[in-house]
């Protein structure tokens, strides 16, 4: 700011110079205050351009934010900014709502997974509480417990697990200490309420006289153990609640609550109450609903209970799966010792094999079919395999049905098989015996075959024939050995019956003779006698040769006398002792 | 339960009802209480017995438990005028306390009558109260059954 010469010349003479069209004045102000203007007229552009404002905030706002929160106005602030944001973050999703989600990933992942978590634990919590109760030892112990006093499995295990319980809940007129209701749990026993009542009373009378409290107030709560005795105050009445165990607060604003509720209802007739608690009968249900109670949640547990209840499962699995597999196992074992003991099925080995049982062994093809013995003892076919080889079994029962297999006997006779002997009972043809004697010893197990159980078809015939011909009589005329024509005519018959008699005795291989027996009457000598009947036998024998039958099985005897065929006390009967009679007899066994 | 200390009130009380509640009570808290059902005339009424601590120069009766008393039975001991007085001044101080009460006057001990110690002065007082009037015996059981029935009458009334 240098003095220019006009300046000085202005200072010196201010009238010249206000003349000389120059302003002094001004040129004074100009000298003075040109720098400040020029200072102000830079500000003035600063402040009324934008632009340059925008700048300057900027690089303040910062800081300016900082200031005023530290000065304490946080909560003017967020209302300032609020609108802001919401609109910011509003515009921010509308445009894309990826940036925001990338932008609050990071925050969101864990919040939804805690979220998750949470629930997870909570269902894991109450699962597992299921679980410890069913299948723990502690669930155990509970229901030993409920067994022995008699009492059920959920009150035992409520009382163990609870964290409190409102045992009994008091209603008490202030002034008389008398009950006016009262609420007991199930399984709580209790004293006579009226007792009780007026000892609680008697007691806060007591507090209130030894601690000098103010009017209205009492004892809030009495602590024994783990039993509370939380104690209500209302103008008129007090509600005393019995705890067991450690209760929330929330319960005393339950139980100030129902005190409300009551002296609203019944202010008239507490206020007016004469000992008579009638009116007061409905308040035991409002006393009821206080009467809570909550479980006990054991963190401890946490993760124990699965672990008890999946290794009971597994060993529950297990041992149902060894259960099971020694269960089938003995029923196979079973079955194999039945199919030992079965007539032409012999067992070489047993065993398991790829999960089958797998029997190997040789089976007749008379044995019983082995299927039907795993069905009859409940195991599942499916479960096994046979393998079997032929053979023929030498057990008389299969030997027994083999032969009456092959040798088809007739009906009427049975085959009975002893230790490879062939008895065929019944009765049959002699033909048909003679033929199985070689037939059966050609069947695999028969060795020898017996026929004395066996009868046979002719027998009966033969028996009879038999008989008949030794009941014939041929007679003689007195000491003569001569046939009549009629005798020869008898003998002619005879000779037949003999002959069928014969090829009978044949056929049931049973070798027979006939023996001619000659016979005289008593009368006459002794030797004469012998002779003649020898002589009449002789007779016959040659008279039935003559008539075709063979000699040799035909022998004559005289006997004379000594064996009548009939006693002699008639002539009549005598004429029967001049006879010949016939015995038929099997040669060999005579 | 009124009365002066030792003239009886839990002998009475003891005599008539069970409690669940031991003695110890009265030295602890000032007060026992007790339960007795009755039948007076036809009716069942359940008392609730408050058996309050004697009074005496040591320690002083809480007149609050006689609050929402319905009636009381003032004791004194007929061996010991003392308690006479002592009951006399107890129903005037009741009677401020609490109001106007029904009550029975009992006078215990009557097993020990031939000690019975009354002035002239003290039986024309108690004739001229008008007072309903018992002699009884907490030994004995005499009287015990009719001073309670007696107040329980009165106190229906």
């Amino acid at each position: 700011m240098g003095e220019t010469p006009a300046t000085r010349r202005a200072l010196e003479n201010p009238e010249q110079a206000s003349e000389n069209g120059i302003d002094p004045l001004g040129e004074l102000r100009h000298l003075i205050l040109a720098p400040e203007q020029e200072a102000l007229n830079r500000l003035h552009q600063r402040v009324s351009d934008p632009e340059a404002r925008t700048e300057d905030v900027s690089s303040v706002v910062a800081e300016a934010i900082q200031l005023r929160r530290q000065q304490g106005g946080d909560e003017a602030l967020s209302h300032a900014l609020a609108p802001t944001i919401e609109t910011a973050l509003r515009e921010s999703v509308r445009k894309d709502p990826g940036t925001l989600a990338d932008a609050l990933f990071p925050v969101m992942g864990p919040a939804i997974r805690k979220s998750i978590l949470e629930t997870l634990r909570s269902f894991l919590d109450s699962f597992n509480e299921i679980m410890d109760q069913s299948v723990s030892w502690q669930g155990l112990k509970w229901r030993f417990e409920a067994l022995r006093t008699g009492r059920s499995f959920t009150e035992v295990a409520l009382l163990h697990s609870l964290v409190f319980r409102v045992e009994q809940v008091f209603l008490i007129h202030k002034k008389t200490g008398l009950p006016l209701g009262h609420g007991v749990a199930p399984s709580v026993a209790t004293q006579d309420p009226s007792l009780v009542s007026g000892m609680l009373s008697a007691i806060q009378d007591f507090v209130r006289d030894s601690f000098h409290t103010a009017d209205g107030q009492g004892l809030g709560r009495m602590n024994v153990g783990d039993l509370d005795v939380w104690v209500e105050q209302g103008p008129y009445a007090i509600i005393a609640a019995v705890i067991r165990g450690i209760a929330p607060r929330a319960l005393r604003d339950s139980l100030a609550e129902t005190l409300e509720n009551i002296h609203r209802q019944y202010a008239p007739q507490l206020e007016g109450f004469d000992g008579n608690t009638a009116p007061f009968a409905a308040v035991d249900g409002d006393l009821a609903r206080c009467l809570a109670f909550r479980y006990k949640e054991e963190p401890r547990r946490k993760g124990r209970g699965y672990v008890w209840a999946a290794a009971a499962i597994v060993l529950l699995v297990l041992g149902g799966w060894a259960g099971w597999r020694w269960w089938e196992y003995r029923g196979w074992s079973q079955l194999v010792e039945t199919l030992h003991d079965q007539p032409g099925l012999v067992i070489t080995s047993f065993g398991r094999q790829h999960g089958r049982f797998v029997i190997r062994g040789l089976r007749d093809p008379l044995a019983a079919d082995p299927g039907q013995f795993v069905k009859s003892a409940g195991l599942s076919p499916a479960r096994g395999e046979f393998h079997w080889g032929a053979y023929y079994a030498l057990d008389d029962a299969i030997v027994q049905q083999r032969a009456t297999a092959q040798l088809l006997p007739p009906s009427g006779v049975t085959f009975v098989v002893e230790d490879g002997v062939l008895r065929p009972q019944g009765s049959a043809s002699s033909v048909w015996a003679a033929d199985l004697v070689h037939r059966a010893l050609l069947v695999p197990g028969i060795r020898a075959v017996n026929l004395s159980g066996l009868r046979r078809n002719e027998q009966p015939a033969f028996d009879k024939a038999k008989s008949d011909i030794q009941s014939l009589v041929v007679t003689f005329p007195i000491a003569s050995a001569t046939l009549s024509p009629s005798q020869l005519a008898a003998l002619r018959t005879i000779a037949l019956r003999l002959k069928a008699l014969f090829d009978a005795a044949v056929a049931l291989q049973q070798p027979a003779a006939l023996e001619v027996i000659g016979h005289c009457d008593s009368t006459g000598a002794e030797t004469t006698n012998l002779t003649l009947s020898q002589r009449r036998a002789e007779r016959v024998v040659w008279q039935l040769g003559q008539l075709g039958l063979s000699g040799a099985r035909l022998q004559a005897k005289g006997v004379a006398a000594s064996e009548p065929v009939r006693k002699e006390d008639s002539e009549e009967n005598r004429q029967y002792n001049r006879s010949v009679t016939f015995r038929v007899y099997s040669p060999g066994a005579n | 339960m009124l009365g002066a200390f030792a003239v009886g009130k839990t002998s009475l009380v003891r005599r008539y009802v069970e409690s669940i509640y031991s003695d110890a009570y009265h030295t602890t808290v000032g007060v026992k209480i007790s339960n007795k059902v009755v039948q007076v005339n036809n009716t069942e009424v359940k008392l609730v017995l408050w058996d309050v601590y004697g009074e005496d120069d040591f320690q002083r009766m809480s007149w609050k438990y006689l609050e929402g008393a319905f009636g009381y039975l003032l004791v004194a001991d007929g061996t010991r005028p003392a308690t006479l007085d002592k009951a006399l001044a107890l129903e005037q101080k009741a009677r401020v306390e609490v109001g106007a009460l029904p009550f029975v006057f009992v006078v215990n001990k009557c097993d020990l009558v031939n000690d019975w110690q009354f002035d002239a002065t003290l039986e024309a007082q108690l004739a001229a109260k008008n007072w309903s009037i018992l002699r009884s015996s907490a030994k004995t059981g005499e009287g015990v059954e009719e001073a309670f029935a007696r107040l329980t009458e009165a106190m229906l009334r």
